[in-house]
């Protein structure tokens, strides 16, 4: 199951992301999946409510996504994964071998990033499978 | 948009263990109780007893926490069991114990945090000021709600290395100490002794539950790493299991610690010095240099210590609020950060309020405020362990085993803590019982702890018309299944 693995958050980064490859998945006639991978500390407790709450940004967010698609004319599947965005991204894309990894060339948590090292720097690192990544 | 197909990112025993034993900051734990414990009127030089008394109420209740846990291995905590165990109005109290313990706390996190930052640099002035530690601890308690906020996290990794230098620095301090005190002789030490071990010497029982009271913060936090399950190696006993681990790992510290300052210099210079213990006592032990390693480690332990309490604050009132216990903005996650916004952001500004009115108003009431905390952390804690043996009510006389760890120890550690809840109530109330004045006639601490209860009681009234769905669940039992499928592990081992 080839096609196009895209990360997700509804940021600037990632609505860019979106729309290259929304062009890419026409011109190659190719799926597009759409994925908001995320992650929490479990310390802290009550995790499950807070990882309901994060599932149901997550869905909140695609389907944000699907509605523009739908009028852009783009075929589109959605995931939300509990993983940290760029393994989410990097495990599914080897699970499913596809074609290539889009992603925005930076996401919304740029404190976190400068720390911690952003996303699409990340999935460099971890991806098998080629990574597009697009500059806002 | 399930997801099934990918594995979650394990997180192994040792970690569990980790995140237990830092979430509870020995070191910073230690620098705030060591001399508030040694002033509890009546314990004169039994402080060390106190440090094992304390842990056996802990004890009972890790077993509670480990057979909630492992009914309820989404990570819940004690609104969320209390809740199923004991009705919603329990649990709605319960989650306002464990919001307002947390608030409780920070001012003396703050203070700390001051404190010792002056320390560190050696301007002594400033650390004697309580402007300047006013200044320094908001200053604190925005960036460590700014980083909650963010959501930046430390590493597994890195947290082990932190955890790592701050044993070793209170191994180092305590064993040169003792080395001192046994072959130095310095002025005003004295050797340790047996009696020293053993609460049966303190002189009085309102002594005694004074001084635990205290103790028992000194163990708060390891219930995090309790909490770290879905993503545990084994979710339904590795954490309750940690929990055990890193309780007796913290005892050993604790015990060795607080002898080898008594030892060092006597119980006095501790009653003297309850806001900067580590402070005088650092140079003179560990030499000039190497004590700032001492205050380094206090400085990381407080830090790690203001995240392990704004994170569980904030997620417990995202919890009562998905729960439709609490307004539903609290329930809010910030959408690029994906933490809950509102309820951080919320916690800090609290925290911030509450520890300027403490200092502006005199910044002995910080001390007092901990005292009060303790009340807060029996009394939720106290819950949990009832909470434990209702739940599973139908299972106690099943086995010899679960009458022990379902009957026994969780109820032992609730009507112990309860013992020493309801005690220090009353003990509280005398005018001395605080380091600042009294207050509208009695001890500062019971009014402040006074004043939580009655606006909990005051929120609880106005909620429970709001909030009717959530207010009229029903306490249930445990799912028989979750006894007979659990691993044939005790909660002792």
């Amino acid at each position: 199951m080839a096609g196009l693995i895209v990360g997700y958050d509804g940021s600037d980064g990632a609505e860019a992301a979106f729309h290259a490859a929304a062009d890419l998945s026409k011109r190659l006639g190719v799926g597009l999946t759409l994925v908001f991978g995320f992650e929490a500390n479990p310390v802290g407790g009550e995790a499950l409510d807070y990882w309901a709450a994060l599932r149901e940004h997550g869905e909140s967010v695609l389907g944000t996504a699907i509605e523009e698609a739908k009028a852009a004319g783009v075929e589109v599947e959605t995931l939300v994964v509990e993983r940290g965005p760029a393994e989410a991204l990097a495990e599914l894309a080897d699970e499913r071998e596809a074609d290539m990894i889009v992603v925005g060339s930076h996401g919304e948590r740029p404190i976190a990033a400068a720390v911690l090292g952003s996303t699409p720097h990340k999935l460099l690192h971890l991806s098998h499978r080629p990574v597009l990544v697009v500059r806002i | 948009m399930e997801d099934k197909g990918l594995k979650k990112n394990a997180i192994g025993y040792i970690s569990n263990v980790v995140i237990g034993v830092a979430s509870t900051a020995p070191g910073y734990s230690l620098a705030a109780t060591l001399g508030v414990i040694a002033a509890v009127g009546g314990i004169g030089l039994q402080s060390p007893a106190i440090m094992i008394v304390s842990f056996f109420p802990m004890l009972c209740i890790a077993a509670a926490y480990y057979y909630l846990n492992r009914a309820d291995p989404d990570c819940g905590t004690t609104f969320t069991w209390v809740s199923k165990a004991m009705g919603p109005k329990s649990g709605w109290t319960a989650g306002w114990a464990i919001i307002a313990a947390d608030v409780l706390v920070m001012p003396s996190l703050a203070f700390v945090a001051g404190q010792y930052s002056f320390q560190l640099f050696g301007w002594d002035a400033a650390a004697g000021n309580k402007w300047a530690i006013l200044a320094v601890g908001i200053a604190w308690i925005i960036v460590m709600t700014w980083i909650c906020w963010v959501g930046v996290e430390l590493s597994a990794r890195t947290q082990q290395i932190l955890l790592s230098i701050e044993i070793f620095t209170l191994c180092l301090f305590a064993v040169v100490a003792l080395y001192k005190v046994y072959f130095n002789d310095p002025a005003g030490s004295i050797r340790p002794e047996f009696s020293w071990f053993n609460p049966l010497e303190i002189s009085s029982l309102s002594a005694l539950t004074g001084g635990v009271l205290l103790g028992v913060f000194i163990y708060w936090g390891w219930d995090s790493g309790v909490a770290v399950n879905e993503e545990s190696e084994d979710p339904a006993s590795g954490p309750g299991k940690s929990a055990i681990v890193s309780t007796l790992i913290l005892v050993g510290i604790y015990v060795l610690v607080t002898t080898a300052a008594q030892a060092f210099a006597g119980p006095k210079l501790l009653i003297d010095n309850p806001d900067d213990i580590f402070a005088p006592l650092g140079e003179s032990v560990l030499g000039t240099g190497l004590d700032k390693l001492l205050i380094i480690a206090v400085l990381t332990s407080a830090s790690a210590s203001t995240q392990t309490t704004i994170l569980p604050t904030a997620r417990t009132s995202l919890s009562m609020a998905r729960n439709k216990a609490m307004p539903a903005i609290f329930g809010r996650i910030h959408p690029r950060y994906l933490s809950p916004d509102v309820s951080t952001l919320a916690m800090g500004g609290v925290s911030a309020l509450v520890f300027f009115f403490l200092i502006f108003k005199d910044e002995n009431l910080v001390f007092d405020a901990f005292t009060a905390l303790g009340l807060m952390i029996c009394f939720y804690y106290g819950l949990t362990g009832f909470a434990c043996t209702i739940y599973y009510r139908r299972h106690v006389f099943k086995s010899v085993k679960n009458f022990f760890f379902i009957g026994v120890l969780p109820m032992l550690g609730g009507l112990s803590l309860g013992y020493v809840f309801v005690k220090s109530v009353i003990d509280l109330r005398a005018t001395d019982s605080g380091y600042a004045g009294p207050w509208l006639g009695v001890g500062a601490p019971f009014v402040i702890a006074a004043f939580v209860f009655l606006l909990g009681g005051v929120l609880l009234a106005l909620s429970i018309p709001r909030y009717r769905e959530y207010f009229s669940r029903k306490a249930s039992v445990v799912d028989p299944a979750v006894l007979e499928s659990a691993p044939a592990t005790g909660g002792g081992d």
